[in-house]
């Protein structure tokens, strides 16, 4: 029946729905806030998932490898926000041209196009237990580690910091006006952005206990689905509510294809993406159908 | 004291759609004084405010103010000096952030910003008092978004974000313009009182003949670039919104002028 999904497979949805709202919130910092289309996160996914592995298989402690990716992705970041400030390519190209080149660095990390973790501990080796299978720790693990992050990245878009960062998508030359840098901002954000990208990065590759060069492929729409799903249930423009909303909109968005995979007759795993771009397509169509409020920006 | 030495600036230089905007402005603006500043479309008016703001940086010339060389400080570099309102009212605030975070921003104005709370306790406090000063009734909207208030509104909140940081200099880029009539008389008002109040060195760019003599101590015509007229003191008193539409029809021939400008 359709409506029948295992607990392994709802938890298995709900797990990678909370690793891709690391990415919708990276997403939400380029898109929304910063009004910068950024497409780095397809190099930086893997490259957080490249490093990190790299890093626990030579003896790093899992925390601090998860760290040197986040490193790693805010300079990406940086890459792409030089292209466009100083070099003054159009931001899209930009980020373009960074993910290109993200790609073959990735192979370098990894010395090759996958490489599998199978020793070494992760983040999530000292909270496995008997007393609870890994299926169900893991995604209370990434949920804590979640709420962590909204709350960190809430108070930063309540400091003055954050709120120039905020302004200087909405209106940049009143933010100039108001002695914002909106050089220095677009930087900032793009760092952090795609360090929040890399950290999903790094918590997929010690989730599934591999890194693939390949695994950027799409994360970009797998962002924006969190992110625009998310919007649909948090509305609100209060900062706090799209930060929550991301981790909603990319469990939402992650159950419901666990649902079509395996609800609709025919469906296979290779079906992944093109149902992914259609559920997108779907849900922008209907926002500018029924909703243009949420398209508003001045 | 700002002084202007002969400021020219070319947009598009030694392209085909080169413009010699401003051709050698000289200007000595004492502190304290209120400007207000005419001419027609096109004129260099609005470029002129640009080159004070930092968004337009002098192809040629010197801008010093209180005798230290602005002339390559950008718009950001300038800010703790120079306090604007835009004509149009959703370009100097922001219709995406509440009231109070609009009013946040302004009040860190040329200030480094940190990682502290950008609404505390306090600061809410003296938003409020300030926005009681409108009898808007804003004080106890401190939360809504900037966007859901109307034009006028917007601008009067942004007069305040304007004054919330100490500035030198004060730039009006016909901030009425986009209003209706009462909404124009309230704003001027307004901006009489907050130059009076806050000692700003002002500049006010208008369209209406009408304005710029009620207001201010001095007023400049700017026409192809260049200072045409430069009126002060009994001179100024004396003179009409006839005689400077006289001077107008000298300069420009009678078929350029402004509609706008013989309806104000």
């Amino acid at each position: 029946m359709w409506w029948y999904l295992s607990q392994n497979a709802l938890l298995g949805a709900v797990e990678s729905g909370l690793i891709y709202g690391f990415v919708g919130l990276g997403v939400y910092i380029s898109f929304r806030v910063l009004d910068f289309p950024d497409l780095t996160v397809e190099g930086s996914f893997p490259l957080g998932a490249a490093v990190v592995v790299v890093a626990i298989l030579a003896g790093y402690d899992p925390w601090l490898a998860t760290l040197f990716a986040a490193i790693a992705g805010a300079l990406a970041g940086l890459v792409t926000a030089a292209l466009n400030q100083i070099g003054k390519i159009p931001n899209l190209l930009a980020s373009i041209l960074t993910s290109t080149a993200l790609y073959s660095v990735n192979l370098h990390i990894l010395g090759g196009a996958n490489v599998p973790l199978m020793t070494g501990d992760t983040i999530f080796t000292p909270f496995s237990s008997s007393q609870i299978s890994d299926a169900v720790m893991r995604p209370l693990v990434l949920a804590f580690l979640g709420i962590i992050i909204i709350a960190l990245l809430w108070r930063y878009f309540e400091s003055n910091s954050g709120l120039a960062m905020r302004a200087t998508g909405v209106n940049p030359r009143m933010s100039r006006a108001q002695g914002v840098s909106t050089a220095a901002q677009i930087f900032i954000g793009m760092a952090l952005s795609n360090a929040l990208v890399a950290i999903g990065g790094a918590l997929f590759a010690q989730v599934n206990r591999y890194a693939d060069s390949s695994l950027g492929i799409g994360t970009i729409v797998l962002g924006l689905a969190a992110v625009i799903i998310g919007s649909t249930f948090m509305p609100w423009k209060r900062i706090i509510f799209p930060l929550i909303g991301c981790f909603i909109g990319s469990i939402v968005y992650w159950v419901a294809l666990a649902y079509a995979l395996n609800g609709i007759p025919g469906m296979t795993p290779f079906d992944l993406n093109l149902v992914t771009a259609g559920l997108i397509a779907f849900v922008l169509i209907a926002i500018g159908k029924f909703g243009g409020a949420l398209n508003d920006r001045t | 004291m700002i002084e202007l030495d002969d400021i020219h600036v070319i947009f598009n230089k030694g392209k085909p759609l080169e413009k010699h905007a401003l051709k050698g402005i000289n200007l000595k603006i004492a502190n304290g004084s209120f400007v207000t500043v005419i001419g027609s479309n096109g004129s260099g008016k609005s470029t002129l405010l640009g080159t004070l703001a930092g968004d337009v940086l002098p192809t040629k010339g010197r801008i010093c103010f209180n005798d230290i060389d602005i002339s390559h400080q950008n718009t950001t570099r300038r800010a703790a000096l120079v306090a604007r309102v835009f004509q149009d009212p959703l370009i100097g605030s922001c219709g995406n952030l509440s009231i109070e975070e609009n009013l946040a921003l302004a009040f860190q104005r040329g200030k480094n910003r940190g990682l502290g709370l950008a609404l505390k306790k306090r600061n809410r406090e003296l938003f409020r008092q300030r926005l009681s000063e409108l009898n808007l009734g804003l004080e106890n909207r401190l939360h809504e978004m900037m966007g859901s208030l109307s034009g006028g509104q917007r601008q009067a909140v942004s007069l305040i974000m304007a004054t919330l940081s100490t500035s030198d200099i004060l730039l009006l880029d016909e901030h009425t313009a986009a209003l209706d009539p009462s909404m124009a008389e309230f704003i001027m008002k307004l901006t009489h009182e907050f130059v009076e109040n806050h000692r700003f060195t002002t500049l006010m760019v208008t369209h209406s003949m009408r304005q710029a003599l009620d207001f201010g101590t001095r007023t400049i015509m700017i026409d192809d670039g260049k200072v045409i007229l430069d009126v002060t003191g009994e001179q100024r008193n004396k003179l009409t919104v006839n005689d400077l539409i006289e001077m107008f029809h000298r300069v420009r021939g009678q078929a350029d002028i402004d509609g706008e400008m013989l309806v104000n």
